[in-house]
């Protein structure tokens, strides 16, 4: 009886479908001739392990969108985000960007991708000649090499590199003061772990020659279990330990590491420490493992970073993320860009943005600039300093300095063969 | 070639009748089938629909290859993905280390991806049903640490960075969305065809006979081995194809191509299309693609959609929608007749 | 490839020591997971791809009640109990509607409630990672055993792994109910001829699959991050242990789990780069040589 009735059901489900369907492919013009609104279109991920990247990201922008809409809009154009979950895969991240400017008509994208999904969005970009600016994808590469360079895209992003040049001047400083010579090292394998270690290392000997690297341990990404790589590194029992662990992979390195006692053995230095998203969930945090700063309100400290960074504590009942200052930064960046170019049309902007310096609550001294020559963002707030197990979580945070790091960093470029 | 010759013996009364007639059936339909394709950027503007089409033809190309093997052979892969990312990356590094044509670089791919799928092949397809289906998946993740744990040559877990250049062949440009979208449309077709004509063939019958009893077809003299050998093969070929389509519309190949979710969603695919019909692999590609284009434009929690459409395919038709209609239309015609 | 670390700890009794037992430790703890997994398909023949979620479910359940209750007793009660009842509706309402169908459909079916799982959890505790903290009873230095280093809590892992496999192993041989479940796995149709309720031990047995996946859990809960979809490497890890070791065999499991954590141990010594390629390479060597696993057994 029932089986009777079921195609009616499935038939009319399918037309249901099929009308949702076709908006998918409705022609972009019906969107754009909106009057004066300009889309922003953002590919991130929602969903799947790492969905807090894409949830944090978004709120920042939001945060931002809201701000510069109640000052005018974009070149007098109020901005309408479209943010859309990829779930982490790049042809996703491939289909979700050409989707939002093909058929959501959005004239801008803002790049929430990580990994492998920013190269498949910046393809895109090269594709569509769309202005991208990539906010949350680390990988040095995708700016740094000049066969990955295209004049519509920028990063706003925090780099690798920049990290590792202040942390081993900083980690090399600490070794020389205590004596530490033998030192492990315990990252991801994947391209971000494997580049950033091998950075700090090469730093770190640079400047503390007689500093030697007895362990190396590879732990997968996501990888629910450290127990082999913790006893590997107590093994070799070294004097100081690097780790570019991230998220919750750190923090299960750390509970796990813990009841091995590991901390008390040697000096930590975890390059993502110092993120809310993991300082406030490590229950038992221990004391005085150093870090660099990925995002934290008492640094800088200023009054702008700490208002800033209230306000979305306010607004979301949680601290922001890492993410989360790069992606306002992006829209600080379009919104001066538009003021300047005085349009809100990508091909203008990018001209603007080239250079562009801007007023910034997370510069080291005020404004963060991005960079012309490889269309990436220079001049932000970094550091490194010790963690306790409570607020403010790093009370002091060590500067580091932007002459130094572009000395090494044009070097570590043309060794590299980019430049 | 006895057991090809011992399968068209037995497989003579099915086919004979008409075969050389349905042929120029089925080569109508496909003609047809891509001028209404090809045609299609003329009456629409929209570009969003060529995307849609050129990953319905990556997807569907993958996923009807799996039917050969899972429908038509009873062998169910759970590692098919591997020759989907194969595909995508062999294309891929011919076409950025070596710089060749396009062409050469398709048939290099086919001609790599035939070698590595009869090594694996010859392994995994002694193995009966989830033994079969094991190790397969094995495979598949042993390709995927390789492409992971090889940065040196594939770029480890950011993929094929930098574009796949896609230099003009006999006036074709691939870098034109238009251009590109042809193609695939052409892909898509030939290889549909191509792999009606495998399924309708004597060996097409030989593989259905192995499916419902392996014991009577070896008893008949069939090299079941070499016969699963060689579908499974072929499956991998096509499956390559659809990998380099995908290869060409993100222009680069990703490790996610080659991880056991591409095959989960190609298993996927064909039970929501159907694995006894030829086209309800299909029909479940543009079905699954058009859900999650869908549910994904409205939603960010589109897991608790998706699983709850499995559900009601699962539970409800218990079957696959293409072999749901075509089971209802055969009881309409019985009762109309009966009437 | 870092042969000379390898064989420098081989030949180090310290390092042998230590990197054996952390290669028990991660073997247990695998085992604890796997072991559901192949219970549901040695008496159901159904593969539980859900599996992930349970550890998933108990992992949160637990979580949610320590920080309710402050007791980790209760908090690991809460994660085996919790999924036990998940499983025993799981299997009731939907999983036994399937168990005639293609292998695929309860794939299918499977795959529909991992993503309905996944959600279900980002939607109620939120998509960001969390910790549970460790209780501070276990909060003490480790102890040192022939050279070795243990903590204090894989002590209890380890005892509660242990018990789970003799309990297990002993109870599905020696018990009435045990008999019953076997004869079940057997030949369904006979055991429900005798009037014996096959729906009921079906139900059980999915709900004593899914609460040792719980349980595993919540065990793990203290010392690795929760977050949605954390099941799904737990879950690839066990799958790899039942087939080597032969679906539906716990010996088979516990060995399997054992040689896992040995390749994990020295592996991640020998091979840096490559441990988690061993593990696929093991698999498929086990599987082309005995496809039915190490001590599995023929399918009728």
């Amino acid at each position: 009886m029932t089986r009777t009735r079921t195609p009616g059901i499935s038939r009319r489900s399918t037309l249901a479908l099929m009308g949702a369907g076709a908006m998918t492919f409705a022609a972009p013009w019906v969107a754009r001739a909106q009057a004066k609104t300009i889309k922003i279109g953002m590919p991130t991920i929602l969903s799947g392990r790492v969905a807090q990247l894409g949830t944090s990201s978004r709120n920042a922008v939001m945060l931002e969108v809201e701000k510069v809409n109640a000052a005018g809009g974009l070149a007098g154009r109020q901005i309408e985000m479209v943010v859309r979950d990829s779930k982490g895969q790049p042809q996703e991240a491939a289909r979700v960007a050409r989707e939002l400017v093909n058929t959501d008509g959005c004239e801008l994208l803002l790049d929430g991708e990580a990994s492998s999904g920013s190269f498949a969005v910046h393809e895109v970009a090269r594709d569509l000649g769309v202005l991208c600016i990539h906010t949350c994808s680390e990988a040095s590469s995708l700016t740094a090499d000049p066969k990955q360079h295209i004049p519509n895209a920028f990063r706003c992003v925090r780099q690798g590199i920049h990290d590792s040049i202040v942390g081993g001047s900083y980690a090399a400083a600490i070794s020389k003061a205590k004596g530490l010579k033998k030192w492990a090292t315990c990252s991801p394998d994947y391209a971000y772990g494997r580049d950033t270690t091998g950075e700090f290392t090469l730093y770190l000997k640079r400047f503390a020659p007689d500093v030697e690297i007895i362990s190396e341990s590879w732990p997968k990404l996501f990888q629910p279990d450290y127990t082999e790589v913790v006893t590997k590194i107590l093994q070799a029992k070294p004097q100081a330990l690097y780790s570019c662990l991230w998220g919750g992979d750190l923090t299960s390195y750390i509970d796990q590491a813990n009841i091995y006692a590991m901390f008390g053995q040697m000096e930590v230095f975890a390059v993502n420490m110092a993120d809310y998203t993991a300082l406030t969930v490590v229950k038992n945090l221990p004391k005085g493992i150093h870090s660099g700063n990925r995002y934290i309100k008492t640094f800088p400290t200023t009054p702008e970073n700490a208002a800033w960074g209230d306000a979305y504590k306010a607004k979301y009942n949680e601290y922001p993320t890492n993410w989360s200052w790069q992606n306002a930064t992006a829209v600080m960046f379009l919104a001066e860009a538009a003021k300047k170019a005085n349009s809100a049309d990508g091909k203008k902007l990018a001209e603007v943005l080239k250079g562009l310096t801007i007023k910034c609550p997370f510069g080291a001294d005020g404004t963060v600039t991005m960079r012309g020559d490889d269309h990436t963002l220079v001049g932000y707030a970094i550091g490194w300093g010790t963690t306790i197990p409570q607020e403010p979580y790093v009370p002091e945070v060590k500067a580091g300095d932007w002459k130094t790091i572009f000395e090494l960093e044009a070097e570590w470029k043309k060794s590299k063969g980019y430049t | 070639m006895t057991e090809l010759e011992a399968g068209r013996a037995r497989a003579l009364v099915p086919v004979s009748s008409g075969a050389a007639l349905q042929r120029y059936r089925d080569v109508l339909i496909a003609v047809i089938a891509f001028a209404v394709l090809a045609s299609l950027p003329l009456f629409t503007g929209s570009k969003a629909l060529l995307d849609f089409v050129i990953r319905c033809s990556a997807y569907g190309l993958f996923a009807t290859s799996l039917n050969l093997l899972v429908g038509y052979t009873g062998l169910t892969s759970f590692g098919h993905g591997m020759f989907f990312g194969l595909g995508a990356y062999g294309f891929g590094l011919i076409m950025q280390k070596l710089g060749v044509p396009i062409p050469v670089a398709f048939v290099a791919t086919l001609a790599i991806t035939a070698v590595i799928a009869a090594i694996i092949g010859a392994i995994c397809v002694r193995l009966k049903e989830i033994y079969f289906a094991f190790v397969t998946l094995a495979f598949q993740m042993l390709i995927h640490s390789t492409i992971l744990s090889w940065a040196s040559f594939t770029g480890g877990d950011q993929g094929l960075r930098g574009g796949i250049p896609r230099p003009t062949f006999l006036g074709i440009n691939l870098a034109n969305h238009i251009h590109l979208y042809v193609a695939s449309c052409a892909l898509l077709i030939l290889g549909l065809l191509a792999m009606r004509q495998i399924a309708q063939s004597p060996f097409g019958y030989t593989l259905r006979m192995i499916r419902d009893n392996a014991a009577r077809a070896s008893f008949l003299g069939i090299d079941v081995w070499r016969a699963k050998l060689t579908v499974f093969v072929l499956a991998a070929l096509f499956a390559a194809m659809g990998g380099m389509v995908m290869a060409l519309f993100v222009s680069g190949a990703y490790p996610e191509f080659a991880y056991w979710t591409i095959s989960g969603e190609a298993i996927f695919i064909n039970m929501l299309g159907g694995v006894s019909t030829f086209l309800g692999p299909m029909v479940g590609t543009v079905l699954l693609l058009l859900l999650n284009d869908t549910v994904t434009r409205f939603t960010e929690y589109h897991g608790i959609v998706l699983g709850v459409v499995i559900l009601f395919f699962a539970l409800g038709l218990r079957k696959g929608l293409l072999d749901f209609v075509a089971e209802w239309f055969a009881r309409r015609r019985k009762t109309g007749e009966g009437r | 490839m870092d042969l000379d670390a390898l064989a420098g700890c081989l030949s180090s009794s310290a390092c042998l020591v230590t990197q054996t037992t952390s290669g028990l430790i991660i073997g247990m703890l695998l085992f604890l997971v796997a072991v559901g997994l192949t219970l549901i398909f040695g008496v159901l023949k159904v593969v539980n791809f859900s599996h992930g979620a349970f550890y998933m479910f108990g992992a949160y359940f637990a979580m949610a009640a320590y920080q309710l209750t402050g007791s980790f007793a209760l908090a690991m009660l809460a994660g085996a109990a919790g999924t036990a009842i998940l499983g025993l509706i799981f299997e009731r309402v939907f999983m036994s509607r399937v168990y005639g169908a293609d292998v695929l459909m309860q794939l299918l079916v499977c795959y529909a409630f991992v993503l309905i799982f996944d959600d279900v959890v980002r939607i109620i505790w939120g998509p960001e990672f969390k910790s549970m903290g460790m209780p501070s009873a276990f909060q003490v230095m480790p102890l040192f055993i022939a050279g070795g280093v243990v903590p204090p809590y894989y002590l209890l892992l380890i005892g509660v792994a242990l018990v789970a496999a003799i309990v297990l192993g002993a109870g599905l041989s020696r018990t009435r109910i045990g008999k019953v479940i076997r004869a079940a796995a057997h030949n369904p149709g006979m055991v429900s001829a005798l009037g014996i309720n096959t729906g009921l031990i079906y139900g059980g047995v999915f709900a004593l699959g899914g609460m040792l996946a719980g349980l595993a859990g919540a065990l793990a809960a203290p010392v690795r991050s929760l977050t949605p979809g954390m099941g799904f490497s737990v879950l690839i890890e066990s799958f790899i242990v039942t087939v080597i070791g032969g679906m539906g065999s716990i010996l088979g499991a516990l060995i399997g789990a054992l040689l896992l954590g040995l390749i994990r141990s020295f592996g991640s010594l020998g091979f840096p780069l490559f441990t988690e390629g061993l593990m696929y390479l093991f698999m498929v060597i086990v599987l082309v040589s005995k496809p039915t696993g190490l001590f599995g057994k023929e399918a009728a």
